[in-house]
């Protein structure tokens, strides 16, 4: 549905976004994650025809967005992060202008109005003038104008910004609801939300594509910042060398000691368990061991292992 | 052009969705009043073969309330649009910078001349009012109103110049009476230096001063009309690609 290749922005000598590569099959719900500033609009505005790349290529539907702009939008509902709308119009009039816009015209016009504005919960609101309505309604408007054409593919810039947890609850909602029909682009840097809608997940920063891939995958791949916390009694130092002799293991760290008991946190390799051999060794060193956990990288780890600075 | 229809319906709704359409439309034709009553004046101290249409044309406050009627009603055009991230919206939908420019050149065009309305209606109130037959001919009417319209096309194009030059809306105004103001004063070159240097015919030509006194006499000049036509379509383009190239640039 979108495949980007080489795709890069330059705004002057400020480079946007540095030869981003990724796909999106048809059907999936993707998330684009990235800290502010990340290149994430950027890129958003390059796939909605918005913005031009300075080199590069991106594709929505096989259609080139530089050459064949219009027809790459008739497939599009784009969401932009600021949400803009017109603060006179009323919100039916707004939807039917937006619709009329994307080709849409009588009986087939009423009745995607009355379809997204029942979809997006905007049945009180209809006749109400737009700059009266909350955040979350203003939201869920641009939400609406997104839809109205039933484009394929949606792309939806921070859709959750600024709202309350009960706003967000909603719309998070209703986006899951759209995946089953629609494909999704979700930018945001919200990470729960990408866990709970999101197939895939792309990780952006810097303007670069850090990683591309569904999110089971991310957390195994990131094995590395899975610790495991071993508690034994002995003595600490010593411990300490014996754990760190073992294979595959990276780094021992002592964190405390409570009522005689040693508590270690150790770094293992990617891909790789210590628990088994951690187990061995306190038996062969008699050791009592009280505990022995693996703790499991979150999407979090993640996103901050590629993403912080230093 | 479906796209264009649409978007001109929306334009010219959103001058009368807001007070703003209604205030400009108020003050416009209060001015047209005033400068038909001081027309009937000078007519009314002396006699003269120039007829009421001329007069009003001429009289002192007309400059000054046309040339402020055109930031009134560009300045927010484009600007607007790209303050509030509505050109975006617009412009990721499936409609193309010249149908944007288009239909919201036209809308404003429609809005100014229902802004010359009023002044028609005076102009036939004369003399349902006063039961003489009117001091005018009908070709200086029609005229002056032609005239009227090409200068329109003219201005509103530089006024959606500059308001898609900027994202501010003072800007764009201050912009376009300072270029309307230099268009009007290029008028008066000649009748300061006088005609015996060889540009002194581009200056007659591009003289709206002088072109008013010509139509308002019933004297159709198509040198006018293409000059005018030519200039807007010009400025319209200039605008299509000055919206393209902020995006490019950016």
């Amino acid at each position: 549905m979108i495949k980007v290749d080489n795709l890069t922005k330059r705004f002057g000598r400020h480079l946007a976004v540095a030869g981003a590569d990724f796909e999106v099959e048809r059907g999936e719900v993707v998330g684009f994650l990235g800290p502010n500033g990340a290149g994430k609009t950027t890129t958003i505005r390059m796939l909605t025809g918005f913005l031009p790349p300075t080199s590069g290529l991106a594709r929505i539907d096989g259609l080139d967005v530089t050459l064949q702009s219009v027809e790459a939008r008739r497939r599009i509902g784009y969401l932009p992060e600021s949400v803009p709308l017109y603060p006179d119009m009323r919100v039916r009039e707004y939807l039917r202008f937006r619709g009329q816009l994307k080709g849409l015209t009588g009986d087939a016009l009423r009745q995607r109005m009355d379809e997204v504005v029942e979809r997006c919960g905007l049945h009180e609101v209809r006749r109400k003038i737009i700059k009266t309505l909350s955040k979350g309604y203003r939201q869920r408007v641009g939400l609406a104008d997104a839809l109205i054409h039933a484009p394929p593919l949606l792309i939806l810039d921070e859709p959750t910004n600024g709202l309350d947890p009960n706003q967000i609850r909603s719309i998070r909602n209703l986006i899951k609801q759209l995946g089953e029909a629609h494909t999704i682009l979700l930018s945001t840097h919200i990470l729960s939300e990408v866990e709970m809608i999101c197939d895939k997940i792309v990780i952006i920063d810097g303007g670069k594509i850090l990683a591309s891939d569904t999110p089971a995958n991310l957390v195994s791949t990131m094995r590395a910042a899975g610790r495991i916390t071993v508690e034994v009694r002995a003595d600490p130092a010593e411990a300490a060398n014996r754990i760190a002799a073992l294979d595959q293991v990276k780094k021992v760290t002592h964190e405390r000691s409570r009522d005689g008991w040693e508590e270690f946190a150790v770094l293992v390799e990617s891909g790789t368990d210590g628990r088994e051999r951690l187990a061995a060794l306190s038996q062969e060193e008699d050791w009592p061991l009280r505990t022995l956990h693996r703790h499991d990288a979150t999407l979090e780890d993640v996103f901050v292992e590629l993403t912080r600075k230093d | 052009m479906a796209n264009i229809l649409i978007l001109f319906r929306k334009e010219l709704r959103s001058f009368f969705l807001s007070p703003f359409g209604w205030v400009v439309l108020a003050l416009v034709s209060a001015m047209q009043g005033w400068s038909m009553s001081t027309a009937m004046k000078q007519l009314q101290d002396e006699a003269s073969a120039l007829s009421l249409v001329y007069r009003v044309f001429h009289a002192p406050p007309f400059w000054f309330y046309f040339l402020a009627i055109f930031p009134l009603i560009t300045m927010r055009l484009f600007a607007e649009e790209e303050r509030a991230g509505t050109l975006e919206t617009l412009l990721t939908a499936p409609v193309k910078t010249r149908q944007l420019v288009l239909g919201k050149y036209l809308a404003t065009f429609c809005f100014y001349i229902i802004l010359w309305i009023p002044a028609y209606i005076q102009f036939q109130l004369f003399s349902i009012l006063t039961d003489l037959p009117p001091p005018f001919s009908t070709g200086a009417l029609l005229g002056a109103f032609l005239l009227v319209a090409l200068m329109g096309a003219f201005f509103i194009a530089v006024g959606s110049l500059a308001s898609a030059l900027t994202s501010s809306q003072i800007i764009a105004g201050v912009l376009t009476v300072g270029i309307l103001f230099i268009h009007h004063f290029l008028g008066y070159i000649t009748e300061i230096y006088g005609d015996r240097f060889r540009a002194a015919p581009l200056f007659h030509y591009l003289s709206s001063k002088e072109h008013l006194s010509y139509f308002s006499q019933g004297l159709i000049d198509s040198r006018a009309i293409v000059y005018y036509l030519s200039a807007a379509a010009f400025c319209l383009f200039l605008t299509g690609h000055i919206i393209n190239h902020r995006r490019w640039r950016n």
